[in-house]
C-alpha cells in the first residue's frame, strides 16, 4: 500500500513539473522578440494579411488563453503546424524522432559493454598500472566536451582510418547495413560519454563487493574466480549504477543536440537547433516537451526502481 | 652521548609538508590550473600574433616551430588564437558558476531553512527547470533573448548562471535542512533572528565546504558549456578566440591541418581535466564525496 501511495505521489509530482515545463516553455518562447506574423509573411507582409494571419494563428487572444489553446491541443497529440514550412509538426518531428530513438538504443547496446569491461578490469587490476591507466583514461574523456570527442572520433575514423563515411545521411536505397554503419560512429561517441561516467561509479562498487564477506565466502567454498565475478560481485556492483544510468538516458535528451550536428545525423536534436535557428515555435515547443518528458519520465523510473530494489526506502 | 635540542624545522618545510599532505589529484589539478591561469592573465602580451591578425602564415600549411598549432584558413596563427582566448574561457567560465553560486545558494539555503509552501514552491520551479536538458535550457535562453544580444559575453554569463543556479540550489537546500536541527541555528531563531540573517551568518559559513566542492565541479564543466554553445553557433561571435568556436570553425579543416582542431581541444580539455582534478582533490580535502559528471 504504502509503495503504491509513493509511486503515485512520485508520478503526481512529475506531472506536476512537467506542466510547469511547458508553462516556463510557452512565455519564455512568447517574448521571442518578432511577431510570428511578419516573420511568416516576410516580405509579402501587407497591414490586411498581416492583420488576417494574425487573427488566424489567434495572437490577439491573451497570453494566457494562447497557452491553454496550446496545452490543450498538446495534450492529444495535436503540436500545431511548422511556420516554416506548414506542415504539421508531428509529420515533421516522427521521423526525427524515430532517428534518434534508434540511435539511442544503439548507444545504449554499446554502452553496457563499455561500461562493464573497464570496470571489471579495473576493479580486478586493482591499484596497478592497468587500473590507474584506465583511471587516467575515464578522467580524459569525461573532461572532454562532447563535441571534441565526436570531432577526434570523426578524424580518427573516417581521415585516418577510412572506416566510415563522414556525414550520416542515408539516402531511401540504402539498406538496412548502411543505416548501422552510418549510425556508429554518433552511437559510439554517445555511448563512450555515457559508459565514462558510469565505469567511476562501477569500478568502486566491484572492489566495494569484492572485500565483502559472502564473495569471500564464495571465493572459500572454491567457485572459480570468473563465476564469483560475474555471477556473485557483478549483478550487486550492478544495482547502484541503475541510477547513473537512468540519469544518463536523460543526459542523452541534451548530448543527441551536440552529436547529431556534428555527424550531420537527421535526429531530433538536430531539428531542436535547425528550429531555434529558424524560429520555428511550434517545432521548439513540441522539442523540449519530448525532452523534459524523457528526462522526467528517465528519473521517475530512476525512483521507482530504487524504492523496489531498497526495501529501507519503501516504507519513508 | 649529548641529546642536542634539534633546531626547529624551517618554516618553507612546514609548507612543503602541508603540500605532501594534499591528495595528489589536487596537486596535479592545481598545477594545470595555475599554468591556465598564468597563460590566461601574460597571454595577451606574449602571443606571436594578434588573435584576429590575418596573413600570418599560409593558410593550411599546417604544423610548424614558427605556427605550433596551425595556421586557419583566413592565415590566422591558431596558437595565438587559443592563447587569446585563454582569459575568455576562464573568466565567463568563473563568473557564470560565481553568478550562479550566489543565487543558487541564496535559494536553495533560504528554501531549506524556511521550508513550508515557500520551499514547496521553489523546488517544483527549481524541479521544471532541471528537467529541461541543460544544453536545450540554454539554447532556449539564449534565442529567447534575441538577435541583439545574441554573441554577447554577458548573455552566456547569464545563461550559465540560469543553468547552474538550479542545481546549484539542491544542493544547498540539502545542506541548509541538515544544518537547520543545529542548536546554534534555534538559538539564533530563538534570538529574533531574521531569515536573512540566520541564512548569513549560521547557514551560509557551515555550508562553506559543501558551496566550495559545488562551485568547483560547476566551473569545470562551464568551459564545456560555453564551448558546446560557441560549437553550435549560439555562443560568442567569431572572431572571438573562444576555444569551442575554433574548433567548430576549424573542424572542416581536419583533414588537411587536424592540429587547428586538435590544439584548441587540447587546450578546452587540459582546462577542464584540471578543473575536475582539482575539484576531486579539494573535496578529498574536505571529507565530501563528490561525483564528477555533466549531469
Amino acid at each position: 500500500m504504502s509503495i503504491l501511495k509513493l509511486v503515485a505521489t512520485r508520478i503526481l509530482l512529475s506531472l506536476l513539473t512537467l506542466l510547469l515545463v511547458s508553462l516556463i516553455i510557452f512565455f519564455v518562447l512568447e517574448i521571442l522578440p518578432g511577431d510570428v506574423a511578419s516573420r511568416i509573411l516576410g516580405r509579402d507582409a501587407t497591414p490586411e494579411t498581416l492583420n488576417t494571419l494574425r487573427e488566424k494563428l489567434g495572437l490577439y487572444d491573451p497570453a494566457v488563453l494562447r497557452y491553454w489553446h496550446w496545452l490543450s491541443h498538446f495534450v492529444t497529440g495535436n503540436f500545431g503546424q511548422s511556420l516554416v514550412s506548414s506542415r504539421a509538426v508531428t509529420e515533421i518531428l516522427a521521423p526525427r524522432v524515430f532517428n534518434t530513438v534508434l540511435l539511442s538504443l544503439y548507444a545504449f547496446l554499446l554502452y553496457l559493454p563499455l561500461t562493464v569491461l573497464p570496470a571489471v578490469i579495473q576493479a580486478i587490476r586493482r591499484d596497478r598500472p592497468a587500473d590507474h591507466a584506465l583511471s587516467v583514461v575515464t578522467l580524459v574523456l569525461l573532461s572532454m566536451p562532447d563535441f571534441l570527442l565526436a570531432t577526434i572520433l570523426l578524424f580518427l575514423f573516417v581521415v585516418v582510418f577510412r572506416w566510415f563515411p563522414a556525414i550520416s545521411l542515408v539516402d531511401p536505397t540504402s539498406t538496412a547495413l548502411d543505416y548501422l554503419w552510418a549510425m556508429t560512429l554518433p552511437a559510439l561517441t554517445l555511448a563512450i560519454v555515457m559508459a565514462v561516467y558510469a565505469v567511476r561509479m562501477l569500478r568502486d562498487n566491484l572492489i566495494e563487493v569484492l572485500d565483502s564477506d559472502y564473495i569471500r565466502m564464495a571465493e572459500l567454498k572454491g567457485l572459480s574466480a570468473r563465476r564469483v565475478l560475474f555471477r556473485h560481485a557483478l549483478p550487486n556492483a550492478l544495482v547502484p549504477t541503475l541510477n547513473v544510468t537512468a540519469l544518463n538516458l536523460a543526459y542523452l535528451v541534451g548530448g543527441v543536440v551536440v552529436v547529431e550536428k556534428v555527424f550531420s545525423y537527421p535526429g531530433f536534436g538536430s531539428l531542436l537547433v535547425d528550429s531555434l535557428q529558424l524560429r520555428d515555435l511550434p517545432v521548439i515547443e513540441a522539442t523540449v516537451m519530448i525532452a523534459a518528458l524523457v528526462y522526467v519520465g528517465a528519473n521517475l523510473l530512476a525512483d521507482i526502481a530504487s524504492v523496489l530494489l531498497n526495501p529501507r526506502l519503501r516504507t519513508a | 652521548m649529548v641529546a642536542i635540542d634539534r633546531a626547529p624545522a624551517k618554516p618553507r618545510r612546514r609548507y612543503r609538508n602541508l603540500w605532501r599532505q594534499t591528495p595528489q589529484s589536487f596537486r596535479i589539478g592545481l598545477i594545470i590550473l595555475l599554468l591556465h591561469l598564468i597563460l590566461a592573465v601574460t597571454g595577451p602580451f606574449w602571443a606571436p600574433y594578434g588573435f584576429s591578425q590575418m596573413g600570418t602564415g599560409i593558410p593550411l600549411s599546417g604544423m610548424t616551430w614558427k605556427h605550433p598549432f596551425g595556421v586557419d584558413q583566413l592565415g590566422r596563427d591558431v596558437f595565438s588564437r587559443v592563447v587569446h582566448g585563454a582569459h575568455i574561457v576562464i573568466l565567463l567560465s568563473l563568473s557564470g558558476t560565481a553568478l550562479g553560486l550566489v543565487v543558487g545558494a541564496i535559494l536553495g539555503l533560504l528554501s531549506g531553512y524556511i521550508g513550508g509552501w515557500f520551499d514547496n514552491a521553489l523546488q517544483r520551479l527549481l524541479e521544471a527547470l532541471i528537467s529541461i536538458p541543460f544544453l536545450v535550457l540554454a539554447l532556449i535562453a539564449i534565442a529567447s533573448a534575441g538577435p541583439q544580444l545574441s554573441g554577447n559575453p554577458i548573455l552566456v554569463v547569464a545563461v550559465v548562471a540560469l543553468v547552474y543556479a538550479p542545481r546549484i540550489a539542491r544542493m544547498a537546500r540539502a545542506a541548509a535542512i541538515d544544518i537547520a536541527t543545529r542548536d546554534y541555528v534555534t538559538m539564533a531563531r530563538l534570538r529574533g533572528e531574521s531569515a536573512w540573517s540566520v541564512m548569513r551568518r549560521e547557514l551560509l559559513p557551515n555550508a562553506t565546504s559543501v558551496l566550495l566542492v559545488e562551485f568547483a565541479l560547476r566551473a569545470g564543466y562551464a568551459p564545456v558549456l560555453i564551448g558546446s554553445l560557441g560549437f553550435l553557433g549560439f555562443g560568442l561571435r567569431p572572431p572571438t578566440p573562444e576555444w569551442g568556436l575554433m574548433i567548430s570553425e576549424n573542424r572542416a579543416l581536419i583533414i588537411i591541418t587536424p592540429i587547428t582542431v586538435l590544439g584548441p581541444g587540447l587546450a578546452l580539455a587540459s582546462l577542464v581535466v584540471g578543473l575536475n582534478l582539482f575539484t576531486e582533490g579539494l573535496a578529498r580535502i574536505l571529507g565530501r564525496t563528490v561525483r564528477l559528471g555533466n549531469q
